[in-house]
């Protein structure tokens, strides 16, 4: 029999650009449609999608370039990526990851020669409560140990196909550690959305007179909403996402709007190393996000939401969409929502490798199909957002939260917390402790108290908030999580005494550098300088003066950076030289400066042209070495 | 009653939806900038012209003027900083100025003078990114390309051609060609584009005419750059009417 031809480039995009209705907004989730079909974006599906869609060459170039997931070259038939997070390293992922090359024969970053198999680090997978993590083919693995390592590679030498793995590899464990008013007894399907539409009171018959009954509807929604956005306000919620802007007045603001259209966005791209909250919520408490959604729809008149999730969390994609599947069939979603007049339904965008998409403008860019650079910073997104409509953007756990005050009150909710910080927030916990996962506590709760719960008991230092927040030493064990005192995303990666802080930091700065997306230029090259002054104390080259300029870097790109992403990529360091001195003390052996020019380095290309390997040929160390 | 703000302490008036980089020029008040460009809108990427207002820094090429509202602007640490962002610029290219065409008609050198810049003081990275000579009458010297995008937007809006793109991210990305090769040869580019004139320093220029002016008698060989752009603005506000 004569085997059949492979697909053309063609036969291929078909089927995906049917899915996607040909539009070229969605030219990003095409894209990886295109790389989870090929394990690449190859140049000539490129140039078809360029034509097809109408959008210059140059730009669907720039679009694959952009996100760490799609690639021009092919990455292999298993894409094996590791996730680099310092809590990864922590547990071994980088011994892990030498054994896994040694086992397939291939090297980190390249594909093997018969093209079977990649492996690469990729940043945090956000699986930090069990890694070390990964993900194969788009799937994750966790609890990576030396013999799963061996099994995979045994898999994929054996080249068994992905859904004929043994599921045990991919399982991913969600259970709560700790849980507090909130989520001890978690919603209903409907039941926040049942008492945001009853706010709007009994549809008066004394309105009949002088209202259409379509009119009188619309009243009754137009009230039921304005009064759920009341509750909102009353409770005082602030975003989850980081920022902690005030939930009500965003809301507000698009409700206030002249334009009609609309769009609710809620934000599932949790880049921040060490944080996988939303990976839970989506997974045991997707309905109360969705209903948070659909109550925001309600609360400002928008009739579109959209699901913003990390590729790491693309495995979800089948359960979310059961999950939205049924609300529609329960009339929680779609049209005339529970009987009402509200109209509200929601569609799920993937990211493609983006840190930087957590950025709420750089994630309605990514929703667009375009690369994630964040915009300028007016006008707002709640002006000017989604498609340039009024656009509410916010955190999985806000929307969550927000069902729960609608179905409770935001009085009631507000009981908890501090005066400027209410309610609950969940807590990432990882690192060094016996109990690594998810808490729910009231705000306000103390570094303590959290570690005395997860079992870390010898811990020197947390990084509260993940890299982009504030690395504590134990003299700030007592402060409070909250926006008055430690502002944090709700991330701690726990620290334990035997740990070289030092490992973290450069961790940090790599993963800054990586995900800088090059806009503005004091993030761009400042990330860059920064892991650079980083290495060379990595190699023990480093001196005061050093530290001096990386201070002095950090507070340039704290002051002239576009976005959040480049104002808070530095704190790493002015945060670890303040509280961990001896980590950067104990890499300097002199008080001189050291030029991170390596001369007898440059000479390597004269010694080799010249055949030279005699001691000779070599300068002296320009570092003086003890005795 | 006139709308106007304070900038460092000296009152500017401004029209509504002016930002405050325009309303500055308008007003003969020099804010140092690299991305922005009259005719092009703001891209907020240089940063050279960022302001704290209550303490908080902004681009001042992307903020909107707003009523009474305290501007801090030539302070000696924002300066400093802007000289810092000059250096980084320096140091992330390889930028020669001796031995480049554009110098003295160059915007990024003339705004390094006019700061005050005498070193590159951070550690040069020295890349190595690819140069494309294929143009008969245009070249791309990517190693002296600061991703203004300049060029990208003054192609799309004013050449209607796209020539230009960005690829890759971070210190990766780069100033991208929209043709099938990847090529200005194969591109729609043609020496009289706005794209090239856009380009503020010598990454993007047009062959044969790098030194039809002797270095010594260019533009900003005459004066410094914050002189002469005021000058021009207030030219073309009378013109404008």
């Amino acid at each position: 029999m004569k085997p059949a031809a492979a697909p053309s480039i063609q036969e291929i995009l078909e089927p995906i650009l049917l899915r996607y209705g040909g539009r070229p907004d969605l030219l990003l989730q095409i894209l990886i449609a295109v790389q989870k079909k090929l394990s690449c974006v190859p140049p000539a599906a490129i140039a078809a999608l360029a034509e097809r869609l109408a959008i210059p060459l140059v730009r669907v170039q720039g679009v694959v370039s952009f996100y760490a997931f799609l690639s021009t070259e092919f990455q292999g038939d298993y894409a094996i990526y590791l996730s680099d997070n310092i809590t990864d390293q922590m547990l071994g992922s980088r011994e892990l990851a030498a054994h896994l090359c040694g086992k397939l024969g291939v090297s980190l970053g390249q594909v093997r020669a018969d093209g079977r198999v990649s492996v690469r680090f990729t940043s945090c997978t956000g699986m930090c409560d069990q890694g070390p993590a990964g993900l194969i083919n788009f799937r994750p693995v966790t609890r990576l140990t030396r013999d799963r390592m061996e099994r995979i590679a045994d898999l994929v030498n054996a080249r068994v196909p992905m859904e004929d793995w043994p599921g045990e590899l991919f399982q991913v464990e969600t259970a709560m550690r700790r849980s507090d008013v909130v989520f001890r007894r978690p919603l209903k399907p409907g039941e926040g959305l049942r008492a945001s539409l009853e706010r709007g009171g009994e549809i008066l018959s004394t309105w009949a007179e002088d209202l259409a009954p379509s009119d009188a509807r619309k009243h009754h929604l137009e009230r039921g909403g304005a009064e759920t956005l009341k509750e909102i306000y009353k409770s005082g919620l602030r975003g989850r996402g980081g920022a902690g802007f005030k939930t009500g007045i965003k809301w507000q603001s698009v409700r206030g709007a002249s334009d009609p259209e609309r769009y609710v966005l809620c934000n599932a791209d949790e880049g921040e190393p060490g944080t996988f909250k939303d990976r839970v919520l989506l997974t045991d408490y997707a309905d109360m996000v969705f209903e948070g959604m659909t109550i925001c729809g309600h609360a400002v008149g928008a009739r579109k939401g959209i699901l913003y999730v990390r590729q790491e969390y693309a495995y979800l994609e089948e359960h979310l969409e059961g999950v939205l599947a049924r609300r529609r069939e329960a009339g929680l979603l779609g049209e005339n929502i529970l009987d009402s007049a509200l109209d509200f339904d929601i569609g799920i965008h993937f990211g493609a490798g983006a840190y930087i998409c957590g950025m709420e403008s750089a994630m309605i860019k990514s929703i667009e199909g375009r690369r994630g650079i964040p915009r300028q910073r007016w006008p707002l997104p709640v002006h000017h957002g989604y498609r340039r409509k009024p656009t509410v953007v916010n955190n999985v756990e806000t929307f969550a939260a927000a069902a729960v005050i609608s179905a409770r009150g935001g009085e009631w909710y507000a009981r908890n917390g501090t005066a400027e910080s209410s309610g609950t927030k969940l807590f990432c916990v990882s690192g060094d402790c016996e109990r690594p996962g998810i808490y729910e506590y009231p705000w306000g709760v103390t570094v303590r108290e959290v570690l005395r719960d997860c079992g870390a008991l010898e811990a020197q230092g947390v990084q509260v908030g993940g890299p982009s927040g504030t690395l504590i030493n134990a003299g700030d064990f007592d402060r409070e999580i909250s926006f008055e005192d430690l502002s944090s995303v709700g991330t701690m990666m726990v620290f334990a005494k035997q740990r070289d802080l030092f490992d973290a930091v450069r961790n940090y700065a790599q993963f800054f550098r990586h995900e800088s997306c090059g806009l503005c230029t004091s993030c761009r090259i400042g990330t860059t300088l920064l892991a650079n002054y980083v290495e060379k104390f990595a190699k023990g080259y480093g001196s005061p003066v050093d530290l001096e300029e990386m201070q002095g870097i950090g507070q340039i790109m704290k002051t002239m950076s576009h976005c959040g992403l480049g104002q808070t990529a530095s704190l790493h360091i002015s945060d670890s030289i303040a509280k961990f001195p001896s980590i950067w003390a104990g890499r300097m052996r002199t008080t001189e400066f050291i030029p991170a020019f390596d001369l007898d380095g440059a000479l390597a290309e004269a010694r080799s042209l010249t055949g030279r390997t005699d001691a000779d040929a070599h300068l002296p160390h320009p570092v003086p070495q003890e005795a | 009653m006139t709308n106007a703000f304070h900038l460092d302490g000296l009152e500017v008036p401004f029209q509504e939806g002016q930002t405050i980089l325009q309303a500055a020029l308008a007003a003969g008040r020099y804010i140092p900038h690299l991305c922005w460009h009259p005719d092009l809108g703001p891209h907020g990427s240089c940063r050279l012209c960022t302001v704290v207002i209550s303490g908080r820094p902004f681009s001042s090429c992307t903020q909107p003027a707003m009523k009474g509202q305290a501007v801090a602007c030539r302070t000696p640490e924002l300066n400093g900083m802007r000289k810092a962002i000059m250096q980084m610029l320096f140091v992330e290219g390889n930028h020669h100025c001796p031995s480049c065409e554009k110098s003295g008609n160059c915007r990024l050198q003339a705004t390094a003078y006019d700061l005050g810049m005498q070193d590159s003081h951070f550690p040069h990275q020295f890349p190595k990114r690819e140069r494309d000579m294929s143009h008969p009458d245009v070249f791309l010297d990517r190693d002296r390309c600061i991703r203004c995008e300049r060029c990208v937007r003054a192609s799309r809006i004013y050449d209607g051609k796209d020539v230009f793109g960005v690829h890759g991210r971070g210190m990766h990305s780069t100033l991208a060609v929209n043709s099938p090769s990847g090529l200005l040869a194969d591109s729609q580019i043609a020496p009289e584009d706005r794209s090239i004139q856009a380009c503020p320093t010598g990454a993007l220029m047009a062959k044969r005419v790098g030194f039809v002016v002797p270095i010594g008698e260019r533009v900003y060989d005459r004066e410094p750059i914050s002189v002469l752009e005021l000058r021009k603005y207030a030219a073309e506000e009378v013109h404008h009417g």
